[in-house]
């Protein structure tokens, strides 16, 4: 009896650690979100009197307890605007109704207090020097104008392009470079991917042996390893290789001989490599060995009966392994910042001027976007809200290709389950 | 044992041993045996198929039956581990001669599974797929032999309006009438059907054995099967096999009501198997 | 116009060519790495030698990061994976698998960024309370299920029905502490490798968990249903057949969790602080081998000697991760094969 009672006990110790992780995931996720999103949340304005008969109006950004981060209006200079106060020395603090703040194209805000009239006058004076993006009055707020607010800058910031700074404005060119770098990435994965899984089904013996172990090991390369192949081989290797002898004469420009779209792209084709593998071997082993025979028994060809029979059915399975490894690719970030990622790309890989794609060029990543507004922004208290916006895009990019890639691969099962009936 | 005689075969039920070996067989094995690994599945298989006849190959469970079918189209050659001797020969052609063409030798002897196993996709597509393989593109050409083929199965009243529907949506039955009209739509010389009627209920069987009636006097049909009163009313010619070994071929009739062997005898009247 | 058989045959064999050169460029993919690596090592001509003090530094550095990433991952991989195969009602498996997939798939640089910039500065003034649930939780559990616990068909949804007593012990702990005046342990970073770890282990713990669950539940299903029928309770056929016979899949799993912990750059470059400190402390900053390539390699001239160092660290972690998921592989084979045979026999 008392043995039963421990291992009942042991068992609650494992549901409650599995219990954990589950929390831990929902919390993160929503952490994330929550953080995006609130990023995008206008904050309020206050009046803060101190003990020395100072004023000023300020936005709250941190208060750890014993001193107040405030961020005044910065009227100058981005970052210019704040102030630490020590807790016991706020004497008041107000939040007045007619507070307004003026967003500014450099990420600037610039604080008052008055009517319409006086905000007339500010956005006046202000607009002669800067562009004004955003001017509201955020004490004043009701629920539903908030939410305008709130949409609004969400949509300038998945549209528009990032000033200067990379503090203020939107990420518009980090997606599009994304979206190049792993729609590129997939040209180049799914024909190889494709082949070897192929390969896999179809071979028996020392070869697919081989090539077995060399997929189940290069699953397990670090993705920085890729990278700093990337970097030496396709970069300093073959890319100084052709800029030597195509494009001499604009040496020592580097056009293919520096990082830049194409390298990361078959640098990360080669790091989701085994995944599209894998995914595609699974399905082409699931399909049942009559359809094989059936088709080998008309007289088609082993080929003919793969192009024509297999691959068709085991689609799902092709498109999970296209999905899963857009959202790998889309996820990796170690390996691209020796491959041609920057901070700030100065011309988009893709645009409106002949051949559209230019896969010798620099290009800005979302997940690097995180990174770098983060740990390398000159203004962490912009920085990091901004880290998260942008964290809070990738993490819905890679939640919804991975729940397609498992609505696919249920589909898959459910095809598989009415061909065995 | 009653004996079918069908309008299809000419001369009736008394075509004799003598006369089907006088005329030149279809299908003819020498020697063969197959090896799965070290298991000797096959033990030097003498068979001659008569050409446009219907002949069952009846035995045990495990006596090699759907091995032999696998053989004489080298469906074995995708069985990892086996092995081959003898010889096979389709008209002249040597089956198993180096430097023959698989596909096409697949092609004149088609087979039909215990199981049927239409593709996913549709009616329509399943019938055609073998004419694509065959470089026929033109839509016309590919209509009209699909709806010959469904025809000939007996299948075209049945689904002639939902050609374009998926195949696995049918019937075992008509599933199973489904395979043969996608077997016999690249108009094999051989029609081998490897218990085909095992999966259908008893009227869906009854149907399928009046289609072997009429598919007879176009192709030769070689049917295994371990329902020995199927056999005995469909076939012209049946041949028993028992542990890899040919017992005994001859006349449906005579080797039904006058085995010459004590195993066939056994078996036929069920002291085992 | 007809194919003929001869074309369609010499069609089919130029396919066959196509598809084994595709299969043939991964195997040169995988190559291609090593030989780069080792070739570009051996040509360099830096006047100076490799910096093996530092590069020993990095080492331990993504040691010791691995060391607490995997504290975090293998009981929490082990545990999710033993319920998963062996307690877990099938509607709340079908959800568990798919749900721990999803949290692989996470981007490592989201981990690395609410570890640095939010887990942090918890953590430099929490530190005592972390220690303090990390170690109540467990006990607490048990004593719980000591106390309440009676074996009942629902237990296949015990992470659910225990979920709020677990939000309980953790919300209690945290006001616990915050009403403590100074904190107990104070890091000496607030990016230290106890932070590390805990990102890391999270980062490993889908993969800890499927390798574990693909190997629990390669167990016969006759073979535990025979202990069930001798009359032992679930945790006794866990711990009596399923671990004995399913041991080396775990072992597996934790070989594979710890090359995967020992490769991660974008959480060690985000939360570790980068600093090149040797020594066991936890509380205190690391610099791994990922890190310091990721760091130095895009400034780094080619043929200089940073350079080379820097290739003879990625060949160091190259080495360690591919013979870690080698001998993983090796078990896992050898255990499918075992447990098939077992099937079989």
């Amino acid at each position: 009896m008392n043995g039963t009672r421990a291992a009942t006990a042991a068992t609650w110790m494992l549901g409650g650690l599995v219990g954990l992780c589950i929390a831990a995931m929902l919390g993160l996720l929503f952490f994330t979100l929550g953080s995006g999103l609130a990023s995008l949340r206008p904050g309020t304005i206050e009046r803060i009197t101190l003990a020395d008969g100072s004023s000023r109006l300020a936005e709250v950004v941190a208060d750890d307890g014993h001193a107040l981060l405030l961020r005044t209006s910065e009227t100058r200079r981005l970052g210019e605007g704040y102030e630490r106060v020590r807790r016991g020395d706020v004497v008041a603090r107000s939040e007045p109704v007619d507070a307004f703040m003026i967003g500014l194209g450099d990420g600037r805000r610039v604080l008052g207090v008055g009517d319409d009239a006086a905000l007339a006058a500010a956005v006046g004076s202000i607009g002669a020097l800067a562009r004004v993006v955003e001017v509201l009055r955020p004490n004043a707020l009701g629920a539903f104008e908030g939410a305008g607010i709130f949409l609004r800058r969400l949509a300038r910031f998945v549209a528009t392009p990032p000033d200067a700074s990379n503090l203020a404005g939107g990420v518009l060119p980090a997606l599009v470079g994304t979206v190049t770098l792993v729609l590129l990435m997939s040209v180049l994965v799914m024909p190889f991917g494709v082949a070897a899984a192929v390969y896999l089904h179809e071979r028996r013996g020392v070869g697919a042996r081989i090539v077995r172990t060399a997929i189940d090991t290069l699953a397990g390369v670090p993705a920085i390893v890729y990278g700093v192949l990337g970097l030496g081989l396709f970069v300093h290797g073959i890319g100084a290789g052709i800029d030597r002898w195509f494009y001499a004469d604009r040496l020592p420009v580097p056009t293919f001989g520096g990082g830049g779209l194409l390298w990361a792209a078959l640098t990360l084709a080669l790091l989701t490599l085994p995944v599209v593998v894998v995914s595609v071997e699974q399905g082409l082993a699931r399909i049942p060995s009559s359809l094989r025979d059936g088709s080998l028994a008309l007289g088609a060809t082993r080929e003919e009966t793969l192009r024509r029979l297999l691959l068709p059915a085991a689609r799902p399975a092709v498109l999970t392994g296209f999905v899963l490894a857009i959202a790998r690719a889309a996820g990796s970030v170690a390996p691209l910042m020796l491959v041609g990622m920057v901070k700030l790309a100065p011309a988009s890989p893709l645009d409106g001027a002949f051949p559209y794609l230019h896969p010798s060029r620099q290009f800005m990543h979302l997940g690097f976007a995180v990174y770098d507004a983060a740990l390398a922004s000159p203004d962490a208290i912009r920085g990091v809200p901004r880290a998260y916006a942008c964290a809070m895009l990738l993490v819905c990019v890679v939640i919804v290709l991975n729940l397609s890639a498992i609505l696919l691969r249920n589909r898959l099962r459910d095809r598989y389950r009415a061909l065995e009936s | 044992m009653s004996n079918s005689v069908t309008p299809a075969i000419d001369g009736g039920a008394s075509v004799s041993r003598e006369q089907a070996a006088g005329a030149a067989p279809a299908l003819r094995t020498r020697a063969l045996s197959l090896w799965y690994g070290a298991r000797r599945a096959l033990d030097a298989v003498d068979l001659d198929v008569p050409a446009r006849r219907i002949t069952a190959l009846i035995g045990p469970s495990g006596c090699g039956k759907s091995s032999l079918l696998r053989c004489l189209n080298r469906l074995t050659d995708e069985i990892e581990g086996t092995r081959v001797e003898g010889e096979v020969r389709l008209g002249e052609a040597d089956v198993y001669a180096p430097d023959a063409f698989v596909h096409e030798l697949r092609r004149r002897v088609g087979i039909v599974f215990q199981r049927p196993n239409p593709f996913p996709l549709s009616i329509h597509d399943n019938v055609a797929y073998g004419l694509r393989l065959l470089g026929i593109r033109s839509r016309r050409e590919l209509d009209e032999r699909v709806e010959a083929a469904l025809k000939a199965a007996a299948l075209w009243d049945e689904v002639a309006s939902r050609l374009d529907d998926g195949a696995l949506g049918l019937s075992l039955g008509q599933q199973q009438r489904l395979v043969i009209a996608r077997a016999i739509a690249v108009e094999p010389e051989v029609l081998m059907l490897d218990e085909p009627a095992s999966a259908l209920d008893p009227a869906a069987t009854l149907r399928f054995e009046e289609l072997l009636h009429e598919l007879a006097g176009r192709y030769t049909l070689l049917l295994v099967t371990h329902n020995m009163q199927q056999a005995a009313r469909v076939s012209d010619f049946t041949a028993f096999m028992h542990a890899g070994r040919l017992i005994e071929f001859g006349d449906t009739d005579a080797l039904f009501t006058n085995p010459r062997e004590r195993q066939t005898e056994d078996f036929i009247t069920g002291r085992y198997g | 116009m007809r194919a003929s058989a001869r074309r369609r045959y010499w069609r089919g064999r130029v396919q066959r060519v196509l598809v084994a050169a595709g299969a043939s460029f991964v195997l040169l993919g995988l190559f291609a790495i090593p030989v780069y690596l080792a070739a570009a090592v051996a040509a360099s001509r830096a006047p100076v030698g490799v910096d093996w003090a530092h590069l020993g530094l990095l080492f331990a550095g993504s040691l010791r990061a691995t060391a607490c990433a995997i504290a975090v991952a293998l009981p929490l991989g082990f545990a999710t994976a033993m319920f998963s195969a062996h307690f877990c009602a099938p509607r709340l498996r079908a959800w568990l698998k798919p749900a721990l997939e999803m949290l692989e798939a996470v981007p490592t640089v989201i981990l690395g960024l609410v570890a640095a910039t939010s887990f942090a500065p918890w953590l430099k003034s929490h530190a005592a309370t972390l220690l303090a649930l990390l170690v109540a939780l467990p006990a607490l559990l048990l004593a719980a299920g000591f106390a309440f616990g009676r074996p009942s068909r629902h237990d296949g949804w015990l992470p659910l029905s225990v979920l709020p007593l677990l939000c309980a012990i953790v919300a209690f702990g945290l006001w616990l502490s915050s009403r403590a005046q100074a904190p107990w342990i104070v890091p000496a970073s607030p990016w230290n490798a106890t932070l590390v770890g805990l990102a890391l282990g999270v980062a490993a713990l889908p993969l800890v968990f499927s390798v574990a669950e693909d190997a629990l539940f390669l167990v016969p299903r006759e073979q535990t249903q025979a202990a069930f029928a001798l009359g032992a309770t679930r945790w006794q056929a866990l711990t009596t057949v399923v671990l004995p016979a399913a041991g080396a899949g775990l072992f597996a799993a934790a070989l594979l969790g710890i090359a995967r912990c020992f490769g991660e750059t974008m959480i060690v470059l985000m939360a570790s602080g980068n600093t090149a400190i040797g020594g066991f402390d936890p509380l205190i900053g690391l610099r791994s081998l990922g890190a310091d390539i990721a760091l130095g390699m895009p400034d780094a001239a080619p043929a200089s000697a940073v350079w080379r160092d820097l290739l003879v660290a990625t060949l160091a972690l190259l080495a360690s991760t591919v013979l870690l998921s080698l001998a993983a592989g090796f078990v896992r084979a050898r255990l499918r094969r075992r447990l098939h045979a077992g099937a079989a026999a």
